[in-house]
């Protein structure tokens, strides 16, 4: 897979790569992609595609409030906040 | 159950639980199944159908109190706030969890070798692997520690690893068992199953757990025709290629031995056996790379000191959090759902998904179950002896056609070769579990089970 | 001259009691990080459950626009990484929302026109991030509530249409009780994209405006923009494809930071929620729901009650005051009568208690008693203005105020005889003067009665009867 390409994805994905890794995982992502490409081969025309496997029903529930027992421990987990708030670094 | 009843007392006086704990740990220096090994102390003893039995889960499924680390720095040291439906109802039935088990990071992978947190190997030959990504759950099982282990099957993940240990895998028919509390990688392919000790333990825990959830909108009800036949029409596939020498013995001596068993075998053609490794890590990986976005260092886990802004933070945490085969496969998932390309990959995958569920369905027309094998050879050596990652998911090439088509699958022990237990698996269509027990049940009266060397009971005694 | 085209995007926080896809509970102003669970934390391992009651009101919605409605929504994830947004997917709708292909007629500054409405989908909110300084402090409250959007074709010509779109659009998912409309706190959403060009050559490049939160801005950031566009093309310069947010302060669009590469984002079928086909009862269930819209009562309470223009649009600009008014009017009240006191009196209370018409001690039934008393002249246009001060003070009926303050009109012929006598023996010049034939005194006389009786007497009544004395003796 060309270099570009693969920055290209790792900038949606949110990952940083160094040189090398982007080196050595340019090389596996195309090893995959090429074997992925030999899809082409298989005749799918009239064909759906396949998104949920055995769902059939309808699911819903009805819209009642379940009070969270976890909201302090959630804040807690978070690993840095103030007061009720989760902190993230923003310098401009 | 006397099954059970071998199982029920170890936890409920303290010399037995010392016993227990010698035992456990004797073996986890030598194998390393655990992540976390704590047995509860029950204050009184349990009541329930699987009453005092202790179980082992694997690190992707929540249990509160416990960690729920994926084997990933990215979540080292987080505790689960909750509890997933299906630990929560065998603790209902009055199982105990002790411990959590390792995996693959993320269950990506068929060693456990992408562990970020600690290293399995097989209680058979500790220089093998246990399989993955559930091989801590089937190392566990195997060493005789937990009588049945919860596990988690994208593609073969419970399946493969009970194969390599010598031990029962269960993969459930797709939204038969909630999956609350287990940590997605492919949602749409993947849930939690069993692996155990015996065909009995993995359905009555089947049994516990399966059923819709009201916190799982992809669970179903469970529907079984409720026919299992006497004799069952068996389905062997022609002319796989690719076999080791012990697994094609294994393969073929299963079905002698089916026909001696009373089953109708047949020979049978997959059409679309080529594509289902190709449409399976596409759909994987695609999943896997919006289930993976959550993982960023602000709510929990592992967050980079000394950034100074939202995306160096999210990009540290995910670099550092992440290891390789994860960071690879969030690529691969990237780039086959990226505009353009999308079409080709994804959508084309998701097509293939359908002639193979099509194939499958034409097929259990004219058989009533399907014997494949798990994996290509028997338990891989560690690191570069083993297999190189590419060889390892071309191997996978049996048992991502049960996840593809969403119906359930049984890995069973079919005896040992050269120091390595030997499995192979039965297919069945949706919601015929049952089957796949029966049929497993009559194979396990031929076929007696085989422990690793250093398996006891003596310690319960 | 140029041609401009407006397309509005819509997000409409829905009225639910919990989230969209967990049970926490889905309301605003709560300490930060309090209704908050697993789920719309984005914890690993947990799973969305659908509302039933966001699915009836997306659908509802979608009904009311006229749109094709969906006989199997697929919820999709929406993929794009925001600090703010804890999976980094929004389940959102793309191939298959809940409605699609819809309209809206309706006034547009004098001409009758029709609004395409491109599609209605629903979806989850994001959290909150408050910038304090060289941190960002994160509020998860509102992530996961839910929202719909709701996509207009671009038809819109001027910034007065966005607004009068907007205008109707908030008054009609007022009237639908799925939202509140308040665009000044978010429950109510807008952008827009605009584009301009020579008449006759179709869409010019499209520019997103964010950041318009109330309607009045709408319409002037639309016109800034227009103009703007305009002057760049009069000088022949191009009109860059970006974002720009409306700046309240100075009146003008300014460009956002723009993002080195372009939004991919990845829209695939969320696993996790089957499509959801509505059935028979569902779709009864949305048809409760579909109350009369604003227009067609416009158009009724015209035809039925005969209410002048102004007098409609302040009737049915809240449902509930439309309701109030028709209720008012099956008890009795003359309609005419009951819509000048709800538009006059009636507001000015309001206002001055600051209370809502709902929950203000008026009701149908004391209105409409008010007005019977009126109207059969029991009580007359002075005292009924005391009457309903007293019965927002005291909130009792008409009838117990005007008996307790003995307020009934005098109109028995023989009290107002009496009356009238005493009125002559107290005032004997006057009543000489009148028997004279100067007419000038009998206002003097009437107002005297009127005096004594607090304006209790029917004045009319009274002038008659003292006619009729002075006459007599003459
Ligand atoms: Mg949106
Ligand atoms: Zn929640």
């Amino acid at each position: 897979m060309e270099l570009k390409e693969l920055y290209v994805t790792a900038s949606l994905a949110q990952l940083d790569l160094s040189d090398e890794e982007a080196e050595t995982l340019s090389a596996l992502v195309g090893q995959m992609v090429e074997y992925f490409s030999t899809m082409r081969e298989i005749d799918v025309e009239n064909l759906e595609p396949t998104t949920h496997a055995l769902l059939k029903t309808n699911r819903v529930r009805e819209d009642a409030v379940v009070e969270s027992a976890a909201a302090d421990t959630l804040v807690g987990n978070a690993p840095e906040s103030e007061g009720r708030f989760i902190v993230i670094p923003n310098v401009l | 159950m006397n099954h059970s009843a071998r199982w029920s007392n170890v936890l409920l006086s303290p010399d037995r639980t010392e016993s227990y704990l010698d035992y456990a740990r004797g073996w986890e220096k030598r194998i390393g199944s655990f992540l976390e090994l704590s047995p509860p102390v029950p204050a009184s003893p349990p009541r329930g159908d699987l009453a005092g039995i202790p179980f082992a889960v694997k690190d992707n499924i929540a249990v509160e109190g416990f960690n729920l680390t994926c084997g990933s720095k990215m979540l080292a040291g987080l505790k689960s706030p909750y509890t997933a439906t299906a630990v929560r109802r065998l603790q209902e039935a009055g199982a105990l969890v002790v411990g959590k088990t390792n995996l693959d990071e993320f269950g990506m992978g068929s060693s456990t070798d992408t562990s970020a947190l600690a290293r399995t190997s097989n209680p058979w030959d500790t220089s093998l692997v246990a399989g993955g990504s559930s091989g801590g759950s089937a190392a566990a099982v195997a060493a005789g520690i937990v009588p049945f282990a919860l596990g988690s099957d994208t593609g073969g993940s419970i399946r493969q690893p009970a194969a390599f240990c010598g031990i029962y895998g269960l993969k459930p028919t797709y939204g038969a068992v909630s999956r609350y509390g287990l940590v997605a990688y492919a949602s749409s392919l993947e849930g939690i199953g069993v692996v155990a000790e015996s065909v009995g333990f993995a359905r009555r825990v089947f049994e516990v757990i399966r059923g819709i959830d009201p916190l799982d909108h992809s669970s179903v009800e469970y529907l079984p025709s409720g026919q299992t036949p006497p004799r069952p029409r068996l389905g062997v596939v022609r002319g796989l290629a690719g076999l080791s020498g012990e697994i094609e013995r294994a393969y073929r001596r299963a079905a002698d031995l089916a026909r001696g068993l009373g089953m109708e075998v047949s020979e049978v053609d997959l059409k679309t056996f080529d594509y289902v490794v190709p449409a399976y890590y596409t759909i994987a990986t695609a999943e896997a790379s919006a289930n993976l976005a959550r993982f960023n260092g602000i709510r929990y886990g592992l967050r980079p000191e000394g950034t100074e802004n939202p995306e160096q933070l999210v990009k540290g945490a995910r670099n550092r959090g992440f290891g390789d085969e994860v960071k690879l496969r969030i690529l691969l998932g990237t780039y086959v759902l990226r505009s353009g390309f999308q079409d080709r990959y994804y959508v084309r995958a998701q097509k293939i998904r359908t002639a193979i569920r099509n194939d499958l369905q034409a097929l259990f027309g004219a058989v009533d179950l399907l014997l494949l094998p798990v994996f290509p050879t028997a338990a891989f050596k560690h690191g570069e002896a083993g297999l190189t990652p590419f060889q390892q998911k071309l191997a996978d090439r049996f048992t991502v056609t049960a996840n593809l088509a969403g119906i359930p699958a049984l890995s069973f022990p079919m005896g040992s070769e050269a120091g390595a237990p030997l499995g192979l698996q039965l297919l069945a269509p949706a919601f015929e579990e049952e089957r796949l027990f029966r049929a497993a049940e009559s194979f396990a009266e031929a076929v007696p089970l085989e422990h690793p060397p250093g398996y006891s009971e003596e310690w319960r005694s | 001259m140029y041609q401009a085209f407006v397309g509005l995007e819509i997000h409409v926080q829905l009225l639910t009691k919990s989230k969209v896809f967990c049970g926490c509970r889905a309301a605003f102003g709560d300490e930060p990080n309090t209704n908050v669970c697993p789920v719309c934390m984005g914890y690993p391992g947990v799973l969305p459950t659908l509302n039933r009651q966001a699915i009836v009101q997306a659908y509802l919605v979608a009904r009311a626009l006229d749109c094709e409605l969906s006989e199997s929504a697929v919820f999709e994830r929406k993929n794009y990484f925001y600090p703010d947004l804890p999976k980094n997917y929004q389940i959102s709708q793309l191939g298959s929302p809940v409605g699609r292909n819809g309209r809206v007629d309706l006034d547009l500054g004098g001409s009758r026109r029709r609004v395409p409405i491109r599609e209605v989908h629903l979806e989850e909110d994001a959290g909150k991030m408050i910038h304090a300084g060289d941190v960002s402090l994160l509020d998860y409250n509102r992530a996961g509530t839910p929202l719909l959007e709701i996509v207009t074709e671009p038809v819109l010509e001027r910034g007065e249409e966005a607004e009068l779109f907007l205008q109707y659009f908030r008054r009609m998912v007022r009237y639908l009780g799925v939202c509140d409309g308040n665009m000044e706190e978010g429950s109510l959403r807008c952008d827009a994209n605009v584009s301009v060009n020579r008449p006759g050559k179709g869409l010019g490049s499209k520019v997103e405006i964010k950041n318009m939160n109330s309607s009045r801005f709408v319409k002037k950031a639309l016109a800034f923009e227009i103009a703007r566009q305009s002057g760049l093309l009069d000088r022949g310069a191009p009109v860059a494809q970006e974002t720009r947010l409306w700046n309240e302060n100075r009146d003008l669009t300014e460009a956002m930071r723009s993002k080195e590469e372009a939004d991919d984002y990845r829209y695939f079928p969320e696993p996790d929620l089957p499509p959801f086909k509505p059935d028979a009862a569902f779709l009864l269930d949305v048809e409760k729901g579909l109350v009369e819209l604003p227009s067609a009562r416009r158009e009724r309470l015209v035809a039925e009650y005969g209410l002048g223009p102004d007098q409609v649009d302040f009737i049915i600009d809240e449902k509930s005051r439309a309701d109030f008014f028709e209720r008012t009017v099956a008890l009795g009240a003359d309609p005419l009568a009951a819509a000048s006191w709800l538009g006059s009196d009636v507001k000015r209370l309001l206002n001055r208690e600051g209370v809502e018409l709902a929950e203000s001690p008026l009701t149908p039934e004391r209105l409409a008693g008010l007005l019977v008393l009126l109207a059969s002249g029991r009580i007359h246009g002075k005292i009924a203005k005391q009457v309903l001060e007293v019965l927002f003070a005291e909130g009792k009926d008409p009838e117990t105020i005007i008996r307790e303050r003995a307020w009934e009109q005098l109109i028995d012929a023989g009290a107002i005889a009496k009356l009238v006598d005493e009125a002559i023996d107290a005032n004997e010049k006057a009543a000489a003067q009148i028997r004279a034939g100067d007419e000038k005194p009998v206002g003097f006389l009437v107002g005297e009665i009127m005096k004594a009786t607090s304006g209790r007497a029917e004045p009319q009544l009274v002038r008659s009867v003292l006619k009729e004395r002075l006459a007599k003796s003459r």
